[in-house]
């Protein structure tokens, strides 16, 4: 099932972290150890052509993360335009040095053969992509992909959280924080009201809304049912304030 | 509904197919054809969220109330089983089904329901989905409904991969996380303008549609300019067939409309 998927995903990052705040890095080096894959980076983009973080596991993947960047070409950048993973089974195929000519040459020389590009994303909330790379071609077994995308799901709350100035955390917290009510419909829908509430961006009214439900002890699906339902809305901060989200009568 | 009616909803569902291609709007036009042409009274998509949960992809309407029966079947219901197995589920009364699976029947029950089936989306060995069909009455479809549904059903597997051919599993992994992040984009771009506009979840998706439809634009294209706020784009109060009104501005910067 999904949720025991969630808490092993988690439970490999804490096995990284030990005990201290979980991080990018931890990540990467659970995924590699998790997903049977040679190796893993992580790039948060705030848009397409600017790069802010960067989390590599290796060399390979440090190569693969920077030609992406110096050349504005590879599953990477077209993962997140495109909204959907991008997956390169053979490098050494002429699809891929038809899509990526500069990319492609320079991928293999590093030592990479496979590259699996996941975003990290919740609908219009586009923060980075995950790369997963295979020194061998073909493809992930479903199961194999089932994890690759959950470490795509968990890496994406880090990076939200990280930004809202909701960590430090231990991965077991972090896991605790993985609410299954997160996916319902009024999750999204609560986002998109908070974002005209605020006049802010999908990603700060999700923080916005995952703060709230922490700061509250409630589950995420039922403080957006209020938010849909029209029972809680979200004022803008005054400066210098905390929390000031008021419960409606 | 006649062989005439029949054959036009399948040649309109195969005309989306060869035009500007829509996917997200034509998962829905499946469904509402699924409601007419089946006699039922509401239809929905799941699709595998490829982590071993199902995810709502599409609805005959977007009341709330059917998106969230659709999406309580993560856990339980006719289309995980359908999902697992492979093969069509037909509950003829859900009334009996309450053993089965109580937190569904129940809220099925409370919705209206009282007949519920779901017919899998396949595409080859692998399981991509299913359709979800609820009647208001009791009581089984028929075998040339089944056969009917599961044409309808193979039609939205169609249309979900016809962007390309799909030989690998990754493949089929681009278009269905593709998809499935669409439905999200959708749900934020309802809550902007729900919020905007002060009108219900449906409302919203409806002057969503219309107007991605009216501007030739992608449903889940438009709903990403909706939320990111990247582009001015007008929502008129109806569509322009029903009412001669000025459009109204959507836009953040144009200020607060209620």
């Amino acid at each position: 099932m999904t949720n025991e998927r969630v808490m092993r995903v988690w439970a490999q990052v804490g096995k990284q972290s030990q005990g201290a705040p979980a991080t990018l890095a931890h990540i990467c080096a659970a995924a590699v150890a998790g997903v049977n894959v040679d190796g893993a980076g992580v790039t948060i983009m705030s848009s397409s052509t600017v790069r802010d973080v960067v989390h590599t596991s290796d060399r390979i993947a440090a190569d693969l993360e920077e030609w992406q960047l110096t050349f504005g070409q590879g599953p990477c950048v077209d993962a997140f335009a495109g909204g959907g993973p991008v997956i390169a089974l053979d490098l050494r195929s002429p699809d891929s040095l038809t899509r990526w000519p500069v990319f492609t040459p320079a991928a293999l020389d590093s030592g990479a053969r496979a590259v699996f590009a996941l975003p990290l994303q919740i609908g219009a909330i586009r923060l980075g992509v995950l790369d997963l790379y295979r020194a061998r071609p073909g493809p992930m077994s479903s199961y194999e992909l089932a994890d690759a995308l959950a470490f795509a799901d968990a890496t994406a709350m880090m990076v939200i959280d990280d930004a809202a100035g909701l960590q430090p955390d231990t991965a077991e917290l972090a896991w605790q924080r993985d609410d299954p009510t997160a996916h319902q419909v009024q999750v999204h829908q609560a986002t998109g009201m908070i974002v005209a509430q605020l006049g802010t961006s999908a990603e700060a009214a999700f923080a916005r809304l995952r703060a709230y439900a922490y700061a509250h002890d409630r589950r995420l699906g039922d403080v957006a049912r209020d938010v849909v339902e029209r029972r809680l809305r979200f004022e803008p901060d005054p400066p210098g304030s905390y929390e000031r989200d008021e419960e409606m009568a | 509904m006649s062989e005439r009616q029949l054959a036009e909803a399948f040649v309109e569902l195969a005309d989306t197919l060869v035009d500007d291609f829509d996917l997200m709007d034509f998962l829905h036009q499946v469904t509402v054809r699924c409601a007419q042409v089946l006699g039922v009274s509401a239809a929905g998509v799941l699709l595998t969220d490829q982590r071993g949960a199902l995810r709502v992809a599409a609805a005959s309407t977007e009341q709330t109330r059917l998106l969230e029966l659709l999406q309580l079947q993560t856990d339980e219901g006719p289309c995980p089983e359908c999902f697992h197995s492979g093969r069509p589920v037909a509950v003829a009364d859900l009334s009996t089904a309450a053993d089965r699976w109580p937190r569904f029947v129940a809220q099925a029950r409370e919705s209206g329901f009282a007949s519920v089936h779901a017919l899998p989306m396949r595409l080859r060995s692998d399981l991509i989905g299913a359709l979800n069909l609820f009647g208001g009455q009791p009581g089984a479809l028929d075998e040339r409904t089944i056969q009917l549904g599961q044409a309808l059903a193979d039609v939205a597997t169609i249309g979900l991969l016809q962007a390309r051919a799909i030989r690998h599993h990754e493949t089929l992994a681009e278009q269905l996380q593709a998809a499935l992040n669409s439905r999200i984009i959708i749900e934020q771009a309802k809550g902007v303008i729900a919020e905007r506009r002060r009108v219900d979840m449906d409302e919203a998706f409806d002057l969503l549609r219309d107007t991605a439809r009216r501007n030739n634009r992608r449903l889940s294209e438009l709903a990403r300019t909706v939320v990111d706020g990247s582009e001015s784009i007008w929502l008129t109060q109806q569509a322009p067939t029903t009412s001669g009104r000025a459009p109204i501005p959507l836009h953040r910067s144009e200020g607060s409309v209620g």
